[in-house]
């Protein structure tokens, strides 16, 4: 490290070295957790699927923040191509399936089979799993995922039936620019999250965003990501 | 197309047995029968030689041992999976997979840890369909018939279907490029470019430009590349071929080094890092440089004890003569009964014991030379030539000393900087007025050789321009203008004077032997073409 380095740029990159760590023991612990729900014949059992889950919720927010780290210290790379939006849409919900069947959430999917779209794969997929991840915690029965056209986006659409997103949150206006004061809790980081990786997917003059509001078909909260 | 499991093979790899059962569990949760499993890369390696397996998941971390990038090196080198088969690679650490990624060695398909089943089966289902498009195409490849994989993929990029027209188009490009043709590369990679700025097509615009010589251009697009893209690792390996070919040493090494401090598990990369900062005279860099060679390369089937020896020069040039002969014990333990290792072992405590002032110790090393320098006949990599030839040198019998390095000189007058590392060494020892004469002899033979060549060719004298090279081949057996030369000559008159069986076997066997010497792909992939277009009546529809 060189000199002209001041203290307190190094600490992001302590910070990051750490969650590395608890990363790897996090994974440990998965591990041990699965050998001893089958040890116990007991893979069915509510108490340890939330334990998985809860060590799932630990290990995505872990990942967002090395993520993030990564995307501020220049080691971020997005790999763009070309995917089908059906595709990406059915990756999401296989991440996030053992939990909608725990807690008995309906999910439907509404996307046109030949529709393909700019992006980074892995990125995308676990940003939007990340914020469906948090829908089922605050639906009540129903989720809806669409996929669709609109005039020089394509547009990931996520629709629950709960209580809707609180009004500290829908306040925002500029969610690309969600500052770091404003993200409190889960929800926030994954907003910013997702957010971020939106804004790095660019095309010619146009740049992604994200919206949030109360407008969904079902009732409750709507997220939706925008990319050109 | 639908993957049925349950008829499929299985092979799990994992140190961890916990690991090995919940996959198991999931997979046979999914119908899957037939499972195999294997703890660490080498009972792996066991298995896969006895049965070939429909999917291998290996984890990234094996414990010791091989880890899962090298077992796919091997799996990969040595053929034992066919071209149906999917290999993916298991990790927990996202960042890990976003750096392994080396040209050569990638997995069909990487997955993160943690996954579910339904996250597991997603993956196979999709490299199992891909490899239904594109093995065919694969398999084509890797048999050198390019025709046919031109020609599958251009059947396969009009059935239109678009969740495989990208990756195709991608490879239509790559094997434009193969093949010569790059008009046809640089349309795709622009076309492409037209709809959405993508990085493989610029990195494509970019080898294009290396191809047609046009360094200065390669290096610009290169460079832009990295600067957008940091994590971009195929570009760094382009743009320091680049600026080799520019003769910029130093950014060479500069790139190198940026790419390995980003991603240092790839040997071959390191290896080449190594080569540069000996040529910079970074001797620290080197040094360090080769350390991480020794221990990366433990359980790599790419190792060679010229990383040890490499390792060995560098701390005898530091006086650091016990680490250079401890080096050489390492070197001996790793490489056990290897007439390579022996005898670079030998060379080198030629040196390093005369260095000491142990001359007993030096002459019976050398005296080992001696004997041994023959045991590897023209297989004796060129540097280890060039190292005994310098021990000869120093023991004063420069007859035997000028004869290797006028044959080496012969065979290698094209490639600049081995050409310079032998004018490096004999300044060394102060006789460079031999070699620098005879460099010069060589290069104006060659020229002359290939003038007199090529306009025999273009006058239609094909047969006078055979001879002419063939007996220029007698001195120069492995020089690449030559025996391409011969390949492009004999690869004419089958389509003159029609295909019988000795111009068959004699435009194959130039064409392989081109390939033995080192002539690039490139060069070589367009005459491969033609021969197979004569050779071939159009393949079959599929």
């Amino acid at each position: 490290m060189s000199n002209s380095e001041n203290k307190s740029s190094e600490f992001p990159t302590v910070l990051a070295s750490s969650i590395h760590d608890i990363k790897n023991s996090l994974a440990t612990v998965r591990e041990l957790i699965i050998q001893i729900a089958a040890k116990q014949q007991s893979s069915k059992n509510h108490d340890f699927m939330q334990l998985e889950f809860e060590a799932n919720r630990m290990n995505n927010s872990l990942i967002q923040l090395l993520e993030l780290y990564k995307i501020d210290s220049d080691k971020f790379n997005l790999e763009i191509d070309e995917y089908s939006t059906c595709e990406i849409l059915q990756e999401v919900t296989a991440q996030q399936t053992p939990l909608l069947q725990l807690n008995n959430i309906t999910l439907s999917i509404d996307c046109p089979e030949d529709d393909y779209c700019y992006c980074d794969y892995d990125h995308i997929c676990n940003a939007l799993g990340s914020i469906l991840n948090n829908a089922q915690r605050y639906t009540h029965t129903k989720i809806h995922l669409s996929a669709y056209q609109e005039n020089d986006y394509f547009v990931f659409s996520m629709e629950d039936d709960g209580n809707g997103y609180p009004e500290n949150l829908l306040s925002i206006n500029n969610m690309d620019t969600l500052s770091v004061n404003q993200i409190s809790g889960s929800t926030g980081l994954g907003l910013h999250f997702v957010a971020t990786i939106a804004a790095l997917h660019t095309s010619k003059a146009l740049k992604g965003f994200i919206k949030i509001d109360n407008d969904s078909t079902l009732g409750g909260a709507r997220f939706r990501l925008f990319l050109p | 197309m639908k993957l049925t499991l349950s008829s499929k093979t299985i092979l799990i790899i994992d140190d961890y047995p916990v690991m090995r059962k919940s996959m198991k569990d999931m997979l046979y949760g999914l119908g899957a029968q037939y499972i195999f499993e294997a703890e660490n890369g080498l009972a792996a390696l066991a298995a896969m030689k006895k049965q070939k397996f429909d999917f291998i998941l290996c984890d990234y971390n094996l414990g010791d041992g091989k880890n899962g990038q090298q077992v796919l090196e091997e799996v990969r080198y040595k053929k034992l999976i066919s071209h149906h088969s999917v290999f993916i690679i298991v990790s927990a650490h996202q960042s890990a997979i976003d750096v392994l990624c080396t040209i050569e060695n990638k997995p069909d398909e990487y997955l993160a840890k943690p996954f579910n089943a339904q996250q597991l089966l997603r993956r196979l289902e999709k490299s199992f369909i891909r490899k239904h498009h594109f093995s065919a195409i694969e398999k084509a490849i890797d048999n050198n018939n390019f025709a046919s994989a031109i020609y599958l993929c251009d059947n396969a990029i009009n059935a239109n279907n678009k969740s495989t027209y990208s990756t195709l188009l991608k490879l239509r490009a790559e094997l434009a490029i193969i093949t010569g043709d790059y008009e046809k590369a640089g349309i795709i990679y622009n076309a492409t470019l037209a709809k959405r700025d993508l990085n493989w097509a610029r990195l494509g615009l970019g080898i294009i430009a290396y191809h047609q010589d046009d360094f200065k251009q390669a290096t610009q697009l290169f460079q832009e590349l990295i600067e957008q893209n940091p994590m971009l690792m195929e570009c760094y390996d382009w743009l320091t071929k680049s600026y080799e070919a520019l003769d910029k040493t130093l950014d060479a090494e500069n790139t190198l080094n940026r790419a390995v401090n980003i991603s240092p598990q790839s040997l071959i990369r390191q290896k080449k890092l190594a080569n540069l900062a000996e040529k910079t005279g970074h001797i620290d860099l080197a040094e360090t440089t080769y350390k991480a060679i020794t221990d990366l390369g433990k359980f790599s089937m790419h190792q060679s004890p010229s990383d040890f020896s490499g390792l060995a020069k560098i701390y005898s040039k530091k006086n650091k003569n016990q680490e250079a002969l401890q080096t050489i014990d390492s070197m001996r333990q790793q490489f056990i009964n290897n007439q390579e290792s022996e005898l670079r072992a030998a060379t080198i405590e030629t040196m390093v014991y005369q260095d000491i002032g142990e001359k007993k110790l030096s002459e019976l090393a050398f005296q080992k030379v001696n004997a041994l320098k023959n045991t590897l006949k023209n297989k004796t990599p060129k540097d280890l030539q060039l190292d005994i030839a310098k021990a000869y040198y120093l023991n004063d019998d420069n007859k035997t000393a000028d004869q290797i390095i006028a044959s080496l000189i012969k065979n290698h007058i094209e490639d600049n900087s081995f050409i310079n590392d032998i004018r490096q060494m004999q300044n060394d020892i102060g006789q460079n007025n031999y070699s620098e004469v005879l460099i010069q002899q060589t290069k104006q033979q060659l020229i002359d050789i290939n003038n007199q060549g090529v306009t025999l060719f273009q006058q239609g004298q094909l047969k006078e321009a055979f001879l002419l090279f063939e007996q220029a081949i007698e001195k120069m057996p492995n020089n690449k203008t030559i025996l391409l030369n011969m390949a492009k000559i004999t690869i004419h008159d089958l389509k003159l004077s029609g295909i019988t069986e000795a111009n068959l076997l004699l435009a194959n066997r130039y064409i392989n032997r081109a390939k033995q010497a080192g002539v690039a792909k490139e060069k070589l992939g367009n005459l491969q073409l033609e021969f197979e277009k004569l050779i071939n009546t159009p393949p079959p529809l599929v």
